[in-house]
């Protein structure tokens, strides 16, 4: 077993002409700035109720990429049944709001609590496995949570809850402000998920990533780590669902299939693992480019196959991939508390 | 220096959006009244159920050539504007909004109950009357929304016409066997109480089965623990016929019946050999089973080279009626087309003379059917 990589060292070495102006744009602390600027600005451009429709669960759906990167970008954790936690925030609210009449924005607290339960209840036996049976088990729970919520009669059963109000009481406010509040809530959880990505424990997930018994051996709980991915990933799966319920004001077990956690894998491997600005892209790409190939009809999906293909064979690292560099910024910092080389 | 550049882009971006018109800051585009009036249709093309799709556009297509070789409705020509919603509910409601963005005035859409029902408030709430032909379940008219109508015949009319059919061939014991999807899962509940009351026939059992699978040995033994002498089958042709074949082979001698799902020709051949022979079905009418359609048919069959399939006249009718309400409005107003549909009458559909109820559903319509030959055909009225 190898305990160190001795391979080199995985910061990349400077050239000497030092970073190139692409580069410096691409790590440009505005990015997200920029990217939120676009994303507000887009209704200005265009605001039929179909391209509303569509950017707003192009929104959601980079939510749900962010919170599973977590998982399996950050912590390379394998996880085939993301959608069992975005039904379980979908199904949590839309529940609470028809059956008992609570605002959906009162809900979020109890979402919040049900996908932490749920994350630790899935993720306490499945994460003590490894690899491709973490995968399969997952695959398992996703299935679980589906035929679940099939059967029950407070979920509706196979056709599901409706009439689930909006954000804000019912359907007062029109497509353009539930786009706008669904953008920023979107744009807070993005943030979130990149700064938890440069924490302290998001270095931990990295280590575990790369190399789960040296990251034991240097003293990381690597099961308590790993749960604690799994349960953000779990809430933050969940407030998609919570506002995927607005947005529809319908939610049945359809909409929480295996292919639907698998198109959220591939929004992560597309964009690039691990890395925030990756997944956004690859998200917003696995969600819009079916809606611009609507006019090929018949042959919709097997166009947005080709092009996946066409992308991994290209860019097998993903569009935008995670650089596991130090900016000047972070290398400027750890200067004065500068190690021995490894 | 980087604010200024954001600023600047959104500077520029909103120049842009007001030139387009487009946007929140334009102004509304001015109505469209000269062009083609469009009928939208959302409906599976992919998917599932994306060997229905094809049936139900060359339907509606075949009215809207109909109406325009006459002359169309108001002076203007009807144009059809097909999106695929995958009977999945998230596309089917980006595909509902595409159509309200290109100016539909009346929507002919719905196949599968489950994509349906999100798409409903997106047509009511654009005050776009909409006339769904085929999906079906209870919960679509429980919303109780202005503008929206149902020509299929509904779960509980299908239960009601399945539990006059019991009673009168004088069943004992009855397993009722659904797939767990919400159509067919409403029609068997629905079933199975009637069935419960005293004096009907007894229900065994009723049993959901997972769609997509090639043994239901487990469920087959299950049901036949309770004896049956009849079972009924709400789902679809598919798992229809794997059942029909497996119930045979574990030796079972009752009578089947069959919802209208299960009617295909396919359900025979998967049924496989004589299985199928003298299997019943609630159905509504189908051009199989009309009288006077013969001419419809070939008229379908030339055009498209193909056999009107499942739920063609359905589409069909929904059309036709759709183009009966304008013309009876008199424009292309949401409001008034909804009053025209409301107060139509002696409109004749394949199913025979409409009217609707207060509800927006149709009356009866449901008739039973057998296997003969391979072929269902009509056995009676009921």
């Amino acid at each position: 077993m190898r305990l160190t990589k001795d391979t080199g060292p995985p910061v990349k070495p400077v050239r000497g002409r030092g970073d190139s102006a692409l580069t410096r744009l691409l790590e440009s602390r505005w990015l997200g700035w920029l990217g939120l600027a676009l994303a507000l600005a887009a209704p200005l451009v265009i605001a039929t109720p179909y391209a509303l429709n569509v950017m707003t669960s192009a929104a959601i759906f980079v939510m749900l990429a962010v919170g599973l990167n977590i998982v399996v970008g950050y912590c390379g954790l394998l996880d085939l049944g993301y959608a069992a936690f975005f039904a379980v925030g979908a199904y949590t609210s839309g529940v609470l709001a028809t059956r008992l009449d609570v605002p959906l924005l009162a809900t979020l607290p109890a979402v919040l609590a049900v996908t932490v339960v749920a994350g630790v209840v899935i993720g306490a036996p499945t994460l003590r496995l490894r690899s491709d049976y973490l995968a399969i088990v997952t695959l398992g729970f996703g299935e679980i949570i589906r035929i679940v919520a099939t059967n029950l009669t407070v979920t509706g059963g196979p056709s599901g809850i409706y009439g689930i109000p909006g954000l804000f009481g019912d359907a007062t406010s029109g497509a353009a402000v539930f786009y706008y509040v669904t953008v920023l809530i979107v744009a807070v959880a993005v943030l979130l998920a990149a700064r938890l990505g440069r924490s302290r424990i998001g270095r931990a997930w990295r280590f575990i990533r790369e190399d789960e018994d040296a990251a034991e051996a240097m003293g990381v709980h690597t099961y308590r780590t790993k749960l604690a991915a799994y349960v953000a990933g779990a809430v933050w799966g969940g407030m998609a669902g919570v506002l995927f319920g607005a947005h529809l004001s319908a939610i049945s077990p359809a909409s929480f299939t295996f292919l639907q956690s698998a198109l959220v894998v591939m929004a992560v491997v597309l964009g690039g693992m691990g890395s925030t600005p990756g997944v956004v892209i690859g998200a917003v790409v696995i969600s819009v480019v079916p809606e611009l190939l609507r006019d090929l009809a018949d042959y919709r999906f097997f166009a947005f196959g080709v092009l996946l293909i066409v992308v991994m064979i290209l860019r097998p690292q993903g569009l935008w991939p995670h650089r596991s560099r130090e900016t000047p910024h972070t290398a400027a910092r750890s200067k004065g508390t500068d190690h021995a080389p490894g | 220096m980087r604010t200024r550049r954001v600023i600047l882009t959104f500077a520029l971006v909103t120049t842009v959006s007001t030139a387009c018109g487009q946007g929140l800051l334009g102004g509304g585009s001015k109505e469209e009244e000269k062009g083609p009036i469009l009928v939208g249709m959302d409906i599976p093309l992919s998917g599932d159920s994306a060997e229905i799709g094809p049936y139900m556009r060359n339907g509606a297509q075949l009215a809207v050539d109909e109406i325009n070789g006459k002359g169309g409705v108001l002076g203007r020509k009807l144009q059809l504007r097909v999106e695929d919603d995958a009977c999945d509910p998230r596309t089917a409601v980006a595909a509902a909004n595409k159509l309200v963005s290109a100016g539909v005035k009346v929507s002919v859409s719905g196949y599968c109950s489950g994509a349906t029902l999100p798409t409903l408030p997106i047509f009511d709430r654009a005050r776009i009357p909409m006339i769904i032909p085929v999906a079906n379940s209870a919960e679509l008219p429980a919303q109780k929304l202005r503008h929206v109508f149902l020509i299929n015949g509904t779960g509980d009319q299908q239960a009601a016409a399945a539990f006059r059919w019991l009673a009168k061939e004088g069943a004992k014991k009855v397993a009722v066997m659904h797939d767990n999807t919400s159509y067919s899962k409403d029609i068997a509940v629905r079933t199975a109480t009637e069935l419960d009351r005293s004096g009907a026939p007894d229900k065994s059992v009723l049993e959901a089965v997972t769609p997509k699978e090639s043994d239901y040995s487990a469920a087959v033994t299950s049901v036949l623990k309770g004896n049956p002498d009849y079972i009924y089958w709400t789902g679809y042709y598919a798992e229809g016929g794997l059942l029909i074949r497996q119930f045979k082979q574990a030796g079972y001698k009752g009578r089947f019946l069959v919802g209208d799902g299960s009617v295909a020709t396919k359900l025979a051949e998967i049924a496989g050999g004589k299985n199928a022979e003298g299997v019943y079905a609630t159905m509504t009418p189908t051009p199989e089973t009309l009288q006077g359609a013969e001419s419809w048919k070939a008229a379908y069959k030339q055009k498209f080279n193909a056999d009107p399939g499942p739920y063609s006249t359905q589409a069909y009718d929904g059309v036709r009626l759709a183009a009966e309400a304008v013309r009876k409005a008199g424009s292309t107003d949401g409001g008034k087309i909804v009053t025209a549909l409301e107060t139509m009458e002696g409109f004749t559909l394949f199913s025979g003379p409409l009217k609707f109820t207060p509800q927006h559903t149709i009356t009866g319509g449901f008739e039973i059917q057998v296997v003969k030959d391979g072929r269902f055909v009509l056995k009676e009225k009921i």
